[in-house]
């Protein structure tokens, strides 16, 4: 089977893209579209790095076919700030220190912005069980926790 | 890591995706949420020509209730399974809810888990506790199966090659019914069960004596299995810890545990024991909340 | 502890944050060159074997391929991590000793052909006996995996300091035990990756995901035959590397060659299982100790033996051993000590480096011993600590000297901060509590090459302009934030805001530095830094002090303005000229100061570009005997922590509730940075004491190379962690700084192990706590 037209709205963009039936949504992302913040960790679905927003919903994008996202609506690390200015979820991140190697972080934070999206003041029970697929192995997670929480706040006063 | 190469159809309706099977038979792999056949394909485990997305297959979506019975649609996925609802047992929720993590559970299909058919699938042992029954379609029309009985081996089924599981049917939810889930693993998520056990009560209308009971075993059998010891300790009995402990005692003396790098079957069949009772004291204190709560 | 500084100790944000906040820190993954060929290496399915054939024909025939290499066509030059133990080749040369030992490479013009020739190639094995335990490959008439090193030992110490038998003669109280525990994985979550291109110059280019670019590029240079100034190696950002990214890679190596061959960029990344087969991680290790104590709890001495399960190769491994002994010298005095450590080679794959460097697993029974030494003698865990503990000052019966130990006020800290008092003794079934403290090298003394070498250059360049400065080092940032640490030196010891320094590091063209291992960075990159920007503050003040007319001495920089001391100073002349100079501009200098900007301009005019440099290494340090290099550092960190963990009888599982940590890393340059090393340590502690272990079947395959079987903690499995930064102000680090990265493990698995003795009275004695560990020894508890 040759390539296929697909369309599909990126970051609010709508996107074309010419794809393979085996080539995975983080390919399509990352190969195709050039938003390389989408990270390939495990391929597996085992560490969250390629973790993206799918019509509201995080998934491990190397688990979604890239023709699975026709007529779909995907965001991605990159669709977060406005311009210069960091979303109030990176800007926490940044503060409280929670990245070190920031390999995990793009999932990481779209995780957190699926949380809040859907429970604008979680717990912190909520927000474990939010990030709980998302693997980091530098931070511990408890700058991470800190950052949502941070971040929680700030936008509920906005 | 790859994917190899695959043809790919997205059918629009069951009739179509059914003909396309039967086409096609065992060269084709019907997809849904993907969580577990894509890593499959990744690690040369399986190698379709076709893979068939269902994902447009309205006939295996949404859930309807009616005449005391509920109907789920092939496609739920955990995640919409966890979060509830008048349709879903409350031990399906938590079977659904506890789940690998949350990316996979907006993916991973109440279908897909019973098709995948996992020793330790935290989906198939909630259904499996409840009763509850898989609607296969094929070329000859539809059949209904209990899932006592569905399952084969690991990941294989009594369904067929040429055929779709579109629903599954249970008992809608009621008063004086209460489930209970205990899952054993090291870590709080992303877990494959070390053992997991689904228990089923129904109490009579004194609130005090099981109607009718069920307990389901992951990790310890090529597939979910019954225990029908566990079940008939309890049936016709007060529900306390006598007939809860006689009733853990039988489910671990049936279960099938083998030795693995995860655990060994002695383990297993301690940890079958502990889990049900515990499961059958989470499923009573359910039961009698609803009651109250109906009452 | 703080002396008066702009920069150092405050909680700057990290110069990488912002971008990896966004996506758009590149990694190498993310870096694409034209024309690039995909490589894929052909590994071992066998644990042991000899080779009897190899025939590429059918993969060199594939379409799409373009070259593939074996042992034939690459130099026989033998390469590892110690020279004197340098035992590996690129591709096996006449037998493997793993499963996933590299016999060939293939580029092709992409991935899938790649893999797909590799199935191609085919060998014909004749299997050996596949020796996987210490047993098995030391018991009589076992074969040898390497012919140099008779039967399978890899490395064999023996030391002794003072007089341990005379010292047990007059203890009051011997107290033995054993431990084990289990081979376990860095997990870094981005697995190794590189590519390797020619450019124009002639220069061979390795793009690589590394801890270590300056040892990449000595290995690379060597195995290729190239001089290292035909060798260029660039580490772009790092997805964590925490030991097992601290020495060059098969696919570092194989893209080098296969870029030299084809004349085009070829790119090479391990799976994940991959990651795990090439491994270099954590070994397997068997303790043995008798510790002798006085009544009232004076340390006497300690015997201790130690095994390594080393893998096929030999890797990191004497240090490792030698780790595994010597980091016992401290942080209690302990007047004699005995060490036998043994490594052995198996048919499985090399073990290396991982964060705590040899010492986790024998701190971890060291500590054990000493709460159930505490326990015989009726005293509090505590109280024998802080009577045996060591001070700033003391020196070690192995010459490690203690210029500044914290280790009162990180005890004191964690006592308080948890609560000890009220929870020790008191907490309810089920629940206990327990401590443990640690030690830690600064830095590595020695190179891992015999040399003088320097083991970091600095350059800085001030921008033309005078608006800031450029450092730039070859050390590796892989996460832990030296880009900022070397920000924050240089900021303070030039004398200007945080924001006005940029770092480019992580490339063998800015000089030398030995790379990101031995928590060695802060310290002594730190040094290098503070030299250079001392220097080019030099440079500028003293261009000042001769167009002012005033001497140098007068002058000093501070937060990018320049202080005068004295009388008044006319220096008008140099603004005016300023200002001439950026007529249209609206961010004139004013104010009744001369700024950095107007100063550092004024000394490029004067005398060209300025650029300074800095260097460090280590001063001769202590001891004379065999194996005094791995142990020695110019400084110690130390730390102390309180677990508080829940145990279920009936399952086994441990849950950890709380930990308190106190680690004195000298000075903090970055509070939040330190803080986030002490988190991250107890996170991979916490996995290493629970749940991480890699598994073998019998044929030597692993059994769990994936982050859904090898089991790191997820967030859920966090508890809370209260962090306690102790800074003893260290004399030599860089404004009184020392390390935090790898001490911060060491006390995690022990205070984990007492707080588990607390709840259930069990001496646990292997690792991971797995439930069915915890349960089955539970049950035996009761049976007996």
């Amino acid at each position: 089977m040759s390539k296929q037209a697909i369309i599909l709205t990126v970051n609010g963009v709508a996107r074309q893209a010419l794809v393979e039936p085996n080539q995975t949504l983080t390919s399509l992302l990352r190969d195709e579209l050039g938003l390389t913040g989408t990270k390939h960790g495990c391929g597996v679905g085992d560490c969250g790095c390629c973790t993206v927003i799918l019509d509201g919903e995080t998934v491990n994008s190397c688990l979604v076919l890239a023709m699975q996202a026709q007529g779909r609506e995907v965001t991605t690390i990159e669709g977060l700030a406005k311009g210069a200015e960091l979303h109030p979820l990176q800007q926490a991140f940044v503060d409280a220190g929670a990245i070190q190697c920031g390999f995990c972080t793009p999932g990481m934070i779209l995780s957190a912005k699926a949380l809040l999206d859907h429970t604008p003041q979680p717990t912190r029970e909520e927000i474990t069980k939010g990030l709980s697929g998302n693997l980091c192995r530098c931070t511990g997670y408890e700058k991470i926790v800190e950052a949502v929480q941070d971040a929680a706040g700030k936008m509920s006063e906005a | 890591m790859l994917l190899p190469s695959f043809d790919y159809y997205r059918p629009q309706s069951l009739p179509e995706a059914l003909s396309l099977l039967g086409e096609m038979g065992e060269d084709a792999r019907p997809l849904a949420g993907g969580t577990d056949l894509l890593v499959n394909l990744k690690l040369k485990k399986l190698a379709p020509k076709v893979l068939l997305d269902l994902g447009g297959l309205e006939e295996l979506k949404g859930n309807r209730a009616d005449d005391g019975l509920v109907s789920l649609g092939a496609l739920d996925t955990a995640s919409r399974l966890a979060s509830g609802g008048p349709e879903v047992p409350g031990l399906l929720a938590m079977g659904a809810g506890a789940l690998g993590s949350p990316q996979v559970r907006n993916r991973a299909t109440l279908g897909g888990n019973l098709v995948t058919a996992r020793p330790a699938a935290d989906i198939c042992l909630p259904l499996l506790a409840l009763g509850a029954k898989a609607v296969l379609a094929g070329p000859n029309g539809e059949r209904e199966v209990a899932l006592d009985g569905y399952f084969k081996g690991p990941g294989y089924t009594v369904k067929e090659a040429g055929e779709i599981l579109t629903r599954v049917i249970l008992d809608a939810p009621r008063p004086g019914v209460g489930g209970g889930y205990q899952k054993l693993g090291l870590r709080q998520a992303m877990e494959i069960a070390l053992v997991n056990v689904a228990a089923h009560l129904e109490l009579e209308d004194d609130g005090k004596t099981v109607a009718l009971a069920r307990v389901a075993l992951g990790a310890v059998a090529p597939f979910p299995m019954l225990s029908p010891g566990a079940a008939s300790a309890l049936i016709g009995k007060p529900a306390q810890e006598t007939c809860f402990s006689e009733a853990a005692e039988a489910a671990a003396a049936e279960a099938r545990p083998i030795d693995d790098h995860r655990g060994s079957a002695a383990y297993r069949r301690d940890m079958v024991r502990t889990l049900t009772l515990r499961a059958l004291r989470q499923a009573l204190s359910q039961a009698q909340g609803n009651q109250e709560a109906q009452a | 502890m703080s002396g008066n500084f702009e920069v150092i100790g405050s909680r700057a944000p990290r110069k990488d944050a912002p971008n990896k906040s966004t996506g758009k820190a590149r990694y190498i993954e993310d870096i694409k060159f034209p024309g690039e060929l995909a490589g894929a290496l052909l590994q071992s399915p066998q644990a042991h074997a000899k080779i009897k054939r190899i025939d590429i024909s059918r993969a060199q025939a594939l379409p799409g391929v373009v070259a593939v290499i074996t042992a034939q066509d690459v130099p026989d030059v033998k390469y590892g991590v110690s020279p004197a133990r340098y035992d590996e080749t690129l591709f096996a040369v006449d037998r493997v000793r793993y499963v996933g030992d590299e016999i060939a490479a293939v580029a092709a013009e992409d991935l899938a052909t790649a893999q797909r020739a590799v199935e191609f190639i085919e060998v014909e094995y004749e299997p050996l006996p596949v020796l996987l335990t210490v047993e098995q490959a030391t018991a009589e008439g076992a074969p040898w995996l390497h012919e140099q090193f008779p039967d399978n030992v890899c490395a064999q110490v023996e030391q002794e300091f003072g007089d341990v038998e005379a010292a047990f003669a007059g203890c009051d109280l011997i107290q033995e035990g054993s431990f084990f525990s289990k081979r376990q994985d860095g997990a870094f979550i981005e697995p190794n990756q590189c590519v390797a291109l020619m450019d124009s110059d002639g220069v061979l280019n390795l793009h690589s995901s590394t801890q270590v670019p300056h040892y990449v590029q000595r290995t690379l240079a060597m195995v290729t035959g190239l001089n290292m100034s035909k060798v260029r190696v660039v580490k772009p950002y790092v997805g964590g590397g925490f030991g097992p990214k601290a020495s060059a890679t098969p696919i570092d190596l194989a893209a080098g060659f296969l870029a030299m061959k084809t004349g085009r960029p070829v790119r090479m990344a391990y799976t994940r299982e991959q990651v795990f087969l090439f491994s270099r991680a954590r070994h397997g290790f068997t303790h043995h100790m008798k510790i002798g104590v006085k009544k009232d709890g004076t340390l006497m001495a300690l015997d201790h033996r130690a095994t390594l399960d080393g893998g096929a190769y030999s890797s990191f491994g004497i240090a490792t051993v030698y780790y595994a002994g010597s980091l016992l010298g401290g942080p209690y005095k302990l007047p004699n000590m005995r060490y036998h450590g043994l490594r052995v080679f198996t048919n499985k794959p090399a073990c290396g480096a991982q964060r705590g460097h040899g010492g986790v697993i024998a701190r971890a029974l060291f500590e054990q011993q000493m709460d159930v030494i505490a326990e015989r003698l009726g005293m509090d865990p505590i109280e024998l600590r802080l009577k045996n503990m060591m001070e700033t000052g003391d020196v070690t019966c192995n010459d490690l000297a203690m210029s500044s130990l914290g280790m009162r006020e990180c005890i004191e800290a964690v006592k308080n901060g948890s609560g000890w008092d009220q929870k020790k003794g008191k907490l309810p079934k089920g629940k206990g509590i327990g401590m443990a403290c640690g030690f830690f090298v600064s830095g590595a003394g020695y190179p891992i090459y015999r040399s003088e070498t320097y083991h970091c250059t600095i350059m800085i360049k001030a921008d033309e302009d005078g608006g800031g400065i450029v450092v730039y080092t070859a050390s590796a940032e892989i996460g832990q934030g030296s880009e900022t640490t070397m920000a924050m030196i240089a900021a303070e010891a030039v004398g200007i805001p945080y924001e006005q320094v940029r770092v480019k590091s992580g490339d063998t063209d800015f000089g030398i530095d030995l790379g990101a291992y031995s928590s060695r960075t802060t310290l002594m990159t730190g040094h290098a830094t503070k030299e250079a920007g001392e220097n080019l503050k030099a440079m500028i003040l003293e261009t000042l002090a001769q167009e002012l007319e005033i001497d140098q001495s007068r002058l000093d920089i501070k937060n990018g303005l320049i202080k005068i001391s004295g009388d008044p100073v006319d220096f008008s002349a140099i603004r005016i000229g300023y200002i001439k100079e950026h007529r249209g501009w609206q961010d004139q200098p004013s104010g009744d100061e001369l700024t950095f900007r107007e100063a550092a301009r004024l000394a490029y005019l004067r005398r060209g570009t300025l650029v300074s440099t800095g260097k460090y290494k280590p001063p001769v340090l202590g001891g004379k005997y065999k194996g005094a290099a791995v142990g020695t550092s110019p400084a110690y960190g130390c730390s102390a922590q309180v677990a508080e963990v829940s145990v279920d009888f009936e399952t086994g599982q441990i849950k950890v509730e709380r930990i308190t940590d106190a680690h004195d890393c000298g000075q903090a340059v970055n509070l939040t940075s330190v803080e986030a090393q002490m988190q991250g340590s107890v996170s991979m502690g916490l996995g290493e004491a629970l749940f991480e272990e890699v598994k073998f079947d019998g044929q030597g395959r692993i059994l769990n190379p994936s982050l859904g079987e090898y089991h790191i903690p997820t967030v859920m499995d966090m508890p809370e962690t209260k962090c306690i930064v102790v800074e003893s102000g260290e004399p030599n680090g860089p404004f009184g700084a020392k390390e935090v990265g790898e001490g911060a493990i060491m006390p995690t698995i022990p205070a984990i192990l007492n707080a588990v003795r607390n709840a259930t009275g069990l001496v646990l004695d292997e690792t991971p706590l797995t439930p069915e560990r915890v349960y089955l020894a539970i049950k035996k508890q009761k049976g007996a």
